[in-house]
């Protein structure tokens, strides 16, 4: 029997700065076994634990992308490179890349919502000729709060990348609009083989789907990952539930075939 | 081997088994109720059988020795967890047939769903069960109805008699009773007050669209009582405590969690899945009369009724469910009148 | 045909002087408000055959029965007996009616016979209460009500008893779910908070009040077993200062009532104005005279207060002007 529940110290090797609220912390623990979209829980022992997506990884490391929203974020933010937290994880099904492989990808993510699936971003990145088109559209409330900047900027060179912003200051020159709104543009060669993948707040889901399915794109071929209060992540303590489905156990990715009769 | 026991006898028996066994049983406290000059009933640690209360249901089920209301998980001191171990003795809990056909949904979500949980298994590994028959319904009761009133797959059970007692026993470890010889059959109700029917077919998207959950926004008061007293509700919530002597080391907890109440779907950033009470008792019945059945086979619902009971604001579970029923009947009607 | 009336002893007969001359009413004692069907009957017949047929329910919870004829009084002495048996009221001659007025009906709220809020059962309390003072001429009201919102209005008593929940919480049943922290705060007085995962009680905010038992879906806060009681005293209406009682006691038990109001009574046949009128004096009023301390010292002769009791060492009243 192993005890599932006592998570392991982990030392953060490095902390990355994107806005004010949201940083990675790349933390120094076994990445082998982990995929884009899955989570951990990771624990600041006396203020709790909190469900945290895979923003990358390699062999050594996973990083976590997270914004400063309360109890347990705000005691992140107070650490250190070199400082420990603590991990259980991963859970959940994550993406798997096999699905995309020799297809046209479209993924359209909102906010901190990038993190899970910046995996993928990144194996389309180092693999672009596995894939037959391959397009992002990542959109943020502003300019000031985009993320992984110098990544967006790195994927541009071998990507179809739209950054853009549902607001902006006069004398901006990027895009500004909601994500959907840059859904029509994009050039899609073999709409019913498309994979697409949506990533972000429900309401951003429910219009990013729409908006999907308007250009062609078959509900099979859509994915979304769901995000629900969690307590365990391990199919016990019933918070992530939606009808039959739990989220941690049988999410957080879902093929909108299934994800669109989701009741909470 | 069944057998007639005397009372002294059997209380001899358990006092021989509660050098091994930590014993649960129902427990009256009288003027510990809700209200003045009223009892509460729960299930805790017993040493004999004239502890235990049952003349009346108790308000709280037996899920408590199974799965502490309070679990310590472990301490934490810098950044050292440490496990909180647990009395390795062997428990005994005496319950009702519809009780122990709850501890069968618990296992289901605790051992199947997903991988074993730890804390759980290792204390359930310890436990053993005395089903105690019923020979008249409670009100409320609507076993029946969900097929959980037969006594099954119990490691001894009793009928109550006036002067002793009628014993069954399965598991050899508790035959320590001094007893003679007998035929008889565990008590069981086959009758309630009421029958409902619980819907085979329940569509879930039609019926989260229905209006028939907006009765329930301003009747429910979002207390939880029915998740709390319920003998399947299996959820919990995660909690830390640091010491006040030492801020450095503390606790993490799980602590029974209830879908009805508020917070249980709040996510940062102000969301929250179901903020409607309607939509939270919408949430609860299909979790016990279909979301279950649909993963596990069978429904979640023991119907033991102790929601009904312990309701301040008179909802009825099984009307619900028989208001479930009528919706789906009226749906097929719509859809074919014929 | 009467002529010759000794209005002292109509009054003390618990018949009334009305303003028609040889017409009275009788003034039923109801301790604790509760009657029965045999109470019931008993008064409307001595309405329908003695009276003219009005029963005005009092304050007190007594009846009064109109239009009584002067010369009817002894045969409705006779006539109310079985309500005087039935309730176990004090008396010292039988078919002679009530013996005394002056010590006021003890009035209780509905109390826990059914409310969900009380406490206790004000009407088995005011039974016994009723039992040790009456008949007595002394002017005194009590009135006993089952929890804080007093319903009962004994804040307008000389003594008012309500009743206190001592919560008592078992840390292992509690899910954090905050149900008493919120009805607390918004019903209450905002006496609990959590702190780490638990609640804490400020016991000196708290008021008994029970809110917390009431609404905790675990039973993690229970009521202590012990019955405990706020006294206030001395609050009073009428034309000269009228005052709201104010707490003496907190956390008082029934023993310690008991014995006070005992006392009470001493004190107040030592101190009472032989020259009041009509021998009546409100003890609100003596003890304004004798000064609060001497009222104390005659009050808690001989009383054991509870280990918990919480004393006000001088109790004072505001007197606002109402007039
Ligand atoms: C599968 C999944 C992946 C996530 N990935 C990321 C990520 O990559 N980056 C990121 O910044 N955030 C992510 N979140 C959200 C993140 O878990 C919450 O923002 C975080 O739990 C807030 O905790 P807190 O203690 O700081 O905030 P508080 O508001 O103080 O939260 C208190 C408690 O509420 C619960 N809670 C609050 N919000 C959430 C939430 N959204 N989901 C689940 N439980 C919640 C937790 O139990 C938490 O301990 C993810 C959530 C899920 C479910
Ligand atoms: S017990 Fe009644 S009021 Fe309380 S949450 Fe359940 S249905 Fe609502
Ligand atoms: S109401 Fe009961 S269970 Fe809820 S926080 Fe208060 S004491 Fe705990
Ligand atoms: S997070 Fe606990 S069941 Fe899914």
């Amino acid at each position: 029997m192993t005890n599932e529940y006592i998570p392991q110290a982990a030392v953060i090797r490095e902390i990355i700065p994107h806005t004010e609220r949201e940083w990675t912390f790349r933390v120094e623990t076994d990445g082998t076994n982990t995929k884009p979209g899955q989570f951990y829980e990771i624990s600041i022992p006396r203020y709790g634990e909190s469900p945290i997506s895979v923003s990358g990884y390699a062999d050594d490391f996973v990083d976590f992308t997270i914004r400063n929203v309360g109890r347990v974020t705000n005691y992140l933010f107070d650490l250190k490179p070199g400082d420990k937290l603590a991990l259980r994880g991963p859970y959940g099904n994550g993406f798997d890349i096999e699905e995309f492989k020799n297809k046209e990808v479209i993924i359209v993510a909102g906010g901190t919502a990038l993190s899970p699936v910046r995996g993928v971003i990144e194996y389309a990145y180092y693999h672009p000729e596995e894939f037959k088109g391959f397009s992002v559209i990542c959109g943020f409330k502003s300019p000031a709060e985009v993320l992984f900047r110098d990544d967006i900027e790195r994927w541009k060179e071998r990507l179809n990348v739209i950054q853009c912003v549902d607001g902006a200051p006069e004398g901006y020159t990027g895009p500004v609009g909601m994500v959907t709104a840059f859904i029509p543009d994009i050039e899609i060669k073999d709409a019913e083989n498309l994979q697409a993948i949506v990533a972000g707040p429900p309401v951003m889901i429910k219009f990013s789907t729409l908006e999907l399915q308007k250009r062609g794109i078959i509900d099979h071929n859509l994915w979304v990952s769901y995000e629900r209060r969690m307590h365990c992540g391990l199919g016990k303590c019933g918070h992530c539930k939606m009808d039959d489905t739990y989220i941690c156990l049988d999410g957080p990715v879902f093929r909108f075939t299934d994800a669109r009769k989701l009741f909470d | 081997m069944k057998q007639i026991v005397s009372k002294e006898a059997f209380n001899e028996g358990l006092a021989k088994l509660l050098t091994e066994y930590d014993i649960y049983g129902p427990v009256r406290h009288p003027y510990r109720g809700t209200h003045s000059d009223t009892d509460k009933i729960q299930y805790q640690q017993v040493h004999s059988f004239d502890e235990m209360e049952w003349d009346e249901k108790s308000q709280f089920s037996p899920k408590s020795a199974v799965l502490p209301i309070n679990q310590l998980l472990f301490y934490f001191v810098e950044d050292q967890w440490l496990e909180a171990s647990e009395t390795m003795r062997k428990i005994l809990v005496f319950l009702r047939p519809c009780d122990l056909h709850g501890m069968k949904r618990m296992d289901e979500i605790y051992l199947n769903n997903g991988a074993p949980d730890y804390f759980y298994e290792r204390r359930r590994k310890m436990i053993k069960f005395v089903v105690v028959g019923c020979k008249e319904t409670y009100r409320n009761c609507f076993c029946v109805s969900m097929g959980s009133n037969v006594p099954e797959d119990y490691d001894a059970a009793l009928n109550i008699r006036d002067d002793h007692f009628e014993l069954d026993i399965i598991d050899e470890d508790l035959a320590v009773f001094a007893g003679r010889e007998a035929d008889f059959d565990i008590d069981y109700v086959t009758e309630n007050t009421f029958s409902i029917e619980v819907p085979e077919e329940v569509d879930s998207q039609y019926l989260a669209e229905h209006d028939m959950w907006r009765e329930f926004d301003s009747r429910c008061i979002a207390c939880g009582r029915c998740n709390y007293v319920c003998p399947t509700c299996t959820c919990f919530d995660m909690q830390d405590i640091y010491y006040k002597e030492n801020e450095d080391a503390g606790e993490r907890r799980r602590v029974w969690g209830a879908c009805m109440v508020d917070r249980y779907t709040d996510i940062a950033g102000g969301i929250t899945f179901r903020s409607k009470y309607g939509s939270r008792m919408r949430f609860k019945a299909m979790h016990k009369i279909y979301d279950f059945r649909k993963r596990f086979g069978y429904n979640m619902c023991v119907g033991c009724g102790r929601c009904d009971d312990a309701c301040p604001q008179y909802i009825s579970f099984s009307e619900t469910i028989e208001k479930v029923g009528a919706v789906m009947k009226q749906k097929l009607n719509e859809e074919d009148p014929a | 045909m009467l002529r010759d009336v000794n209005t002292r002893k109509v009054m003390k007969n618990a018949f009334r002087i009305t303003k028609h001359k040889y017409k009275t009413a009788l003034r039923v004692r109801v301790p604790g408000g509760l009657g029965d069907p045999l109470v019931f009957r008993t008064v409307a017949d001595i309405a329908e055959k003695f009276g003219d047929g009005r029963i005005h329910i009092t304050t007190r919870q007594g009846f009064e029965i109109l239009g009584i004829d002067m010369e009817d009084m002894p045969e409705v002495n006779e006539a109310i007996q079985p309500v005087i048996d039935h309730l176990d009221t004090n008396q010292e001659k039988r078919k002679a009616g009530y013996p005394a007025s002056g010590t006021r009906n003890v009035a209780g709220c509905i109390g826990n016979k059914i409310c969900p809020k009380a406490q206790y059962n004000t009407t088995e309390f005011a039974k016994e209460i009723e039992d040790m003072i009456f008949p007595n001429d002394l002017h005194v009201k009590i009135a006993l009500t089952g929890c804080p919102n007093d319903c009962i209005k004994s804040v307008m008593h000389d003594f008012g008893i309500i009743g206190m929940c001592l919560p008592e919480y078992d840390q292992s049943r509690c899910v954090a779910c905050q149900a008493c922290v919120n009805k607390c705060k918004s019903y209450s007085v905002g006496a609990l908070s959590i702190e780490n995962n638990k609640i804490v009680r400020n016991h000196e905010k708290c008021i008994g009040c029970g809110e917390c038992v009431l609404n905790c879906p675990m039973l993690a806060w229970t009521r202590s077993p012990k019955k405990y009681f706020r006294l206030v005293i001395m609050g009073r209406t009428g034309k000269k200062n009228p005052r709201i009682a104010k707490t003496w006691l907190k956390w008082v038990d029934k023993p310690a009532i008991m014995k006070i109001i005992a006392n009470t009574y001493e004190y107040t046949a030592e101190y009472i104005d032989p020259e009041a009128p009509n021998g009546k004096e409100h003890i609100g009023y003596i003890v304004d005279r004798t000064g609060f301390e001497e009222f104390k010292k005659w009050a808690l002769k001989d009383v054991e207060l509870p280990e918990r009791c919480e004393v006000v060492p001088t109790v004072y009243w505001d007197e606002r002007k109402i007039w």
